[in-house]
């Protein structure tokens, strides 16, 4: 065969037996998850996630983004909805979890945009913790100490340590929340700039969305601060749907991690696929291995789609090449 | 002298004219289009005698609204809709990055008019693929599908023109959602098929009833896994019946995750055997079937697997 085979795929994704470490269970049904982890741990990057066997009786598996991966540990957090992970909130340090992993593409930074803005909500916020402390030991060219900023959201109580923050917000900050509410720890401690949003009205929370939150930041800065800034957002569609909308008023790149039903999470059964705008047309694009994390600007929201044909047409250019 | 737990050799078979390495299927729309599983490290393409590529139809498809997979009890319903990027790209830009010395690989079609059919078949007969599955069995499109393969006159009418069309093994993939398979396998024999596939999902449904709404954006779809295992078993040894006088071979399927499974379905009368939902279980679930067929065999002292092919034995003797 003449065209030239590309193999780079191949043996990207590993099975990996994982011992939990510790099953912790946190308010609102929410439980963090330590996995001992050799394979997984050193290949993950922010973004990418694993696809779990929560119990060996279910036939399916449960795809789960990574907080961290670090010295052969993994975490994940997850909030118990249903069958699945009701059996996995009974899982005891000791026993193993079949994993596969990592999958997809993550987050990187923008070029030409040294300051990255990322946005959590609820089981969304794993994966922009892990991107933020990414970011702190490999800071993109352009970038200073202080050149993070992480927004994040939950109606129910955070799934992790809190305090009054010491570390400021970069810009030109006037709304109270900003200049001294609350921060989360972990993050606070490294120097990495955190704030708090809640309609649950929790101390040092912002009273309403994460991307009102934002909005009040992004107000505060002059257009040359604003040309520098990326944002990088991860939580439920509402809140994705708010980030790109706020993106477009500004003007400024969104990087967007969704998340889909699925069922292989290898590209093989087009469970989780999306709409994706390129060019004049749609493509459909698989959340798995395609993404997780696409251009915002770019992502057919299904609110959209209610509002136009949304039946398959045949002169769509779909191009769905990519293996 | 120890039998090397790797040597395959038993389970090499001829399907069709084809030599499959093992017995084992992968079925269309699991896979893609035959490289995705190979990111999965320890996964091979020749752990499998052949693969089904994702069903393809003539023109480009954006397939159905999400959510379009959900578990159920021991199984999972699926509505894709038959998401593809059409015959023609699926011939000049997917097909020539397949390694063809890895296993078998087969195109699965499906058309929404008789003439669809005829078009696609025409296009894969001048294509270097191993062979042809047809899909008269789609539960999750509107027109064709499984609209054709639950009237038997329409499955024999397909059959008729695809063969006009092509050479290659003509495999027809049979649903289970008719009132009488073995009477519709008959026609399709008949018609000019080679090989037959049974069987293709169950149709179902699952509703949240907090919102009283379909969980499937398509409102139905189609039930695989061990779920549908014994109903897709009888349906496997009723179509036998009919075929062993024509010497038309099987790919017996639904919900197959074990070698016991496997072997279930070849006793009953498949000469292979189909690997589908196992796999978004365990991934390298073919290493596994293969080395207890292997092992069953070697216990057996049969020396070759398709020796076991339909040798189900009446109850009371």
């Amino acid at each position: 065969m003449s065209a030239k085979i590309d193999r780079q795929h191949r043996d990207s994704i590993a099975v990996e037996d994982c011992e939990i470490i510790a099953n912790e269970a946190w308010p609102g049904n929410q439980w963090r998850l330590r996995l001992r982890s050799s394979t997984i741990a050193a290949r993950a990057l922010p973004g990418s996630f694993v696809h779990l066997r929560c119990d060996p009786e279910l036939p399916m598996r449960r795809p789960m983004s990574l907080m961290r991966a670090e010295a052969g540990v993994i975490e994940m957090l997850y909030k118990e909805v249903g069958h699945g992970t009701r059996l996995l909130a009974g899982k005891k340090p000791g026993e193993n979890l079949n994993l596969i992993g990592p999958i997809g593409r993550g987050f990187t930074p923008v070029p030409e945009r040294p300051f990255n803005l990322l946005i959590g909500g609820g089981v969304g916020i794993p994966p922009i913790f892990f991107f933020a402390h990414h970011l702190q030991r490999n800071p993109p060219p352009g970038s200073d100490a202080d050149s993070i900023l992480v927004l994040l959201g939950s109606e129910l109580p955070f799934p992790f340590a809190t305090r009054p923050a010491q570390t400021p917000v970069p810009g030109a900050v006037q709304d109270p929340t900003l200049i001294d509410g609350a921060a989360m720890r972990d993050l606070d401690e490294k120097a990495i700039a955190s704030r708090l949003a809640s309609r649950s009205g929790f101390e040092g929370c912002h009273f309403g969305h994460v991307g009102d939150l934002a909005r009040l930041w992004l107000d505060g800065l002059d257009r040359t601060w604003r040309d520098r800034v990326a944002i990088h957002a991860c939580g439920p569609l509402a809140m994705l749907e708010a980030c790109v909308a706020l993106a477009h008023q500004y003007d400024l790149p969104c990087r967007i991690s969704l998340e889909e039903s699925m069922a292989c999470a290898v590209g093989g059964c087009a469970g989780c696929t999306v709409r994706i705008r390129k060019g004049t047309g749609v493509t459909m694009q698989r959340v798995c291995v395609d993404g997780p994390v696409f251009d915002g600007r770019c992502v057919v929201f299904q609110s959209e789609l209610r509002n136009e044909d949304a039946s398959p047409t045949n002169s769509s250019p779909l191009v769905d090449k990519t293996l | 002298m120890t039998p090397d737990p790797h040597d395959r050799r038993s389970l090499r078979t001829d399907f069709c004219g084809l030599a499959f390495d093992t017995p084992l299927v992968l079925l269309s729309g699991c896979v893609g289009f035959g490289e995705e599983y190979t990111r999965i490290e320890g996964f091979s393409n020749r752990d499998a005698g052949a693969i089904c590529l994702k069903g393809t139809t003539l023109h480009p498809r954006l397939g159905n609204d999400p959510p379009r997979v959900r578990e159920t009890p021991s199984g999972m319903l699926n509505s894709i809709g038959l998401q593809n990027p059409g015959a023609r790209a699926v011939i000049d830009e997917i097909l020539p990055r397949l390694d063809f010395s890895e296993t078998r690989f087969i195109a699965n079609l499906s058309g929404s008019t008789v003439e669809e059919y005829a078009d696609l078949a025409r296009c894969f007969d001048d294509s270097p693929i191993d062979a042809i599955e047809i899909n008269i069995s789609c539960p999750n499109v509107r027109a064709g599908g499984v609209a054709f393969g639950n009237d038997p006159e329409m499955s024999q009418r397909v059959v008729e023109v695809c063969r006009k069309e092509t050479s290659k093994p003509l495999i027809i993939k049979l649903s289970p959602n008719q009132t009488d398979i073995a009477s519709n396998a008959r026609g399709c024999i008949e018609a000019g098929a080679d090989a037959l596939a049974v069987v293709n999902t169950f149709m179902g449904m699952a509703i949240d009833v907090e919102s009283r709404k379909p969980l499937l954006g398509a409102g139905q779809g189609g039930l695989s896994g061990p779920a549908i295992k014994p109903m897709a078993l009888l349906k496997v040894h009723q179509v036998y019946r009919v075929a062993k006088p024509h010497g038309i071979p099987i790919i017996g399927q639904g919900g197959i995750v074990s070698a016991e499974d496997a072997l279930e379905f070849m006793i009953a009368g498949a000469s292979a055997v189909g690997i589908g939902t196992a796999l978004f279980y365990d991934p390298l679930v073919c290493v596994r079937i293969n080395e207890g067929l292997v092992d069953y065999l070697k216990r057996h002292r049969i020396d070759g697997i398709d020796r076991i092919v339909g040798t189900l034995e009446s109850k009371d003797r």
